[in-house]
């Protein structure tokens, strides 16, 4: 099984040095070996690992972080857990006494977002993409039942934070001497992206539009996510943060695997459809070209193409 | 009412002894797949008849080990050439579902059916069983398991695109010998909660299908909530299936859709008459 050979696979983080988060008191929560990366002046990353998302250490696949302001400091995604919400909680406290003043996702899935809970004090404001709040209405119970474990105990549906404040189209946040502009994107990996530049460093989060080495998901709109792949690769950043995998210094060239493997996908399910083959034989024979270049291929591509295939019935 | 529809709700009335089923191991000798559920179903649908093995190249099944998508699985029975045109019905059971019976083709006598093709829900971790009876009465079985979470309950997806219910969409291969029938329908399971609610979902559902070629009866269908949303059965022969086919479509609130394929010359000219279907 593919799973136990991806547990050992080690991942190439970017440049930059690997911190353990400090020891506090809440790190006793926290997994021991949850690591920080500095990956340019004020923006800190823990790049996750790549797990399918049923096997144990799911809930850290995902790039989470934050990005510290003169005033105070934004988060960006949290991790699949309430317990990776309180190691990164942890680490920021470790790194900053500046309060925690916004707290974004990038989008609806678990991996990104169950750790909210962890910096739900009061204080801190939680903005998503305009569609975000719906898509978790839609999704809470799927979490609450599927992902229980990973939620306090009991799980309860408050534990998922809805944003408070969302982005139709663009946002700019103001950390103190630093703005972070967010933009929200029309269907794609999901229908509820948003991108977070921060323009102090030239440093994009991309969320899951742009996925390295881990397999893309699709879960939006194939020709909306080819869209935005071409839209980004014109961004003039220095460095992005995917959602999955490790940091991306030419983001261009980090978005090309992942169109590549889209457009082999759109067409080759394409061909099988208009050919009348079933779903299997789509799942068979789409982008096999591709298998040897990614990570949870047998996870995620059988998904990917019943997606799609399905479209195409009701196009 | 039939017995199959008797027996899907009674098991219904139970998921908590379904819930508490506890899968034993299959057999190495047979690949036989027992599970308590299976214990539960089979004198009701078999009473103490004999059931073998199939062997492979008669009747097979293939199914994912782990589905791509627990709403949405794709299964693929095929009958060997020896068994074509020799199968009376054939059943889709899957254990551990809320309700296991996902669908009976029964076979019209001379129908030369190769394959069946459908996609289910799949509720957790199951066997999922095919048995087809043979002319003869021969009951032959196969099975495989199949990982999988949330199935049943998993929230309508809405199936995006276009398409008012029961719109039917056909699609066939080049070589005529197969064709894929989708029904735009909720075929909402009972377990499922409207996401915006909170409330329950009522169960609505493809109860029957009747497939005809050339006005001669080719297979009657009953289904039920294990077919997934918008459900689609693929059919192939080893031979050009006869056009037209027709499809008469019953969902659980006895509406009606009808729809016939005229073969791939006039391929997307479908004569559906689902807008004015109900009842």
């Amino acid at each position: 099984m593919i799973r136990s050979r991806l547990a050992c696979a080690i991942i190439a983080l970017g440049a930059g040095t690997i911190v353990p988060a400090n020891a506090s008191p809440k790190s006793a929560t926290g997994p021991q070996d949850f690591t920080l990366e500095q990956i340019a002046p004020g923006v800190f990353v823990h790049f996750g690992r790549p797990l399918p998302l049923d096997a144990p250490g799911h809930d850290d696949i995902a790039n989470i972080g934050f990005i510290v302001g003169d005033r105070c400091v934004a988060v960006i995604d949290t991790g699949g857990s309430v317990r990776i919400g309180r190691a990164l909680h942890a680490a920021l406290t470790g790194r900053t006494r500046k309060p925690v003043c916004y707290v974004v996702n990038t989008h609806v899935h678990v991996d990104h977002l169950l750790g909210d809970l962890a910096f739900k004090d009061g204080h801190a404001s939680f903005i998503g993409h305009s569609a975000l709040p719906a898509a978790i209405v839609r999704s809470r119970l799927y979490f609450l039942t599927q992902y229980a474990a990973d939620l306090d105990q009991p799980p309860s549906a408050e534990q998922i934070v809805v944003p408070d404040r969302t982005v139709t189209q663009t946002l700019e946040l103001d950390l103190g001497h630093r703005l972070l502009r967010l933009h929200a994107w029309p269907t794609a990996h999901t229908d509820c992206d948003l991108t977070v530049l921060d323009e102090k460093t030239g440093t994009l989060w991309t969320g899951d539009l742009l996925f390295r080495e881990r397999l893309p998901a699709l879960d939006g709109d194939l020709g909306g996510w080819l869209n935005s792949i071409e839209e980004l690769a014109r961004e003039p950043v220095k460095r992005a943060v995917p959602g999955h995998g490790p940091l991306a210094t030419d983001l261009a060239a980090a978005l090309q695997p992942e169109r590549r493997y889209l457009r082999a996908l759109r067409e080759d399910v394409q061909r099988e459809f208009d050919g009348g083959e079933s779903l299997q034989e789509a799942i068979d024979h789409a982008a096999q070209s591709e298998k040897s270049h990614w990570l949870l291929w047998d996870s995620t591509h059988p998904r990917n193409v019943t997606r799609l295939y399905q479209q195409l019935e009701w196009q | 009412m039939t017995a199959e529809h008797n027996i899907r709700l009674a098991a219904a009335r139970l998921p908590a002894l379904l819930m508490l089923a506890t899968i034993t191991a299959a057999s190495a000798e047979t690949s036989t797949a027992t599970t308590e559920a299976w214990g539960f179903l089979r004198p009701q649908l078999y009473g103490d008849r004999q059931i073998d093995i199939a062997d492979q190249a008669a009747v097979s099944l293939e199914a994912p080990a782990t589905t791509p998508d627990p709403s949405a699985t794709p299964l693929t029975i095929r009958f060997g050439e020896a068994a074509i045109g020799h199968i009376k019905q054939l059943r889709v059971i899957i254990d551990n579902n809320p309700s296991p019976l996902a669908s009976t083709f029964d076979f019209a006598g001379a129908a030369r059916v190769a394959e069946i093709g459908l996609r289910v829900r799949i509720d957790r971790w199951t066997s999922v069983r095919v048995i087809a009876e043979t002319t003869d009465g021969q009951l032959e079985m196969r099975s495989a398991w199949i990982n999988a979470a949330g199935g049943c309950s998993a929230p309508p997806t809405g199936g995006g695109g276009n398409g008012a219910l029961g719109d039917i969409r056909f699609r066939n291969t080049p070589d005529g010998k197969s064709l894929q029938v989708a029904i735009r329908h909720p075929n909402n399971s009972g377990f499922q909660i409207d996401p915006l609610s909170g409330n329950p979902i009522p169960a609505h559902f493809i109860s029957h299908i009747r497939f005809s070629a050339k006005g001669q009866t080719l297979m009657e269908v009953d289904a039920g909530i294990s077919l997934s949303e918008n459900p689609t059965i693929r059919i192939a022969s080893d031979a050009t299936l006869p056009e037209p086919v027709s499809i008469e479509v019953t969902d659980s609130q006895d509406a009606h859709f009808n729809a016939s394929w005229h073969g791939p010359a006039t391929g997307s000219e479908t004569i559906s008459d689902a807008a004015v279907g109900n009842r």
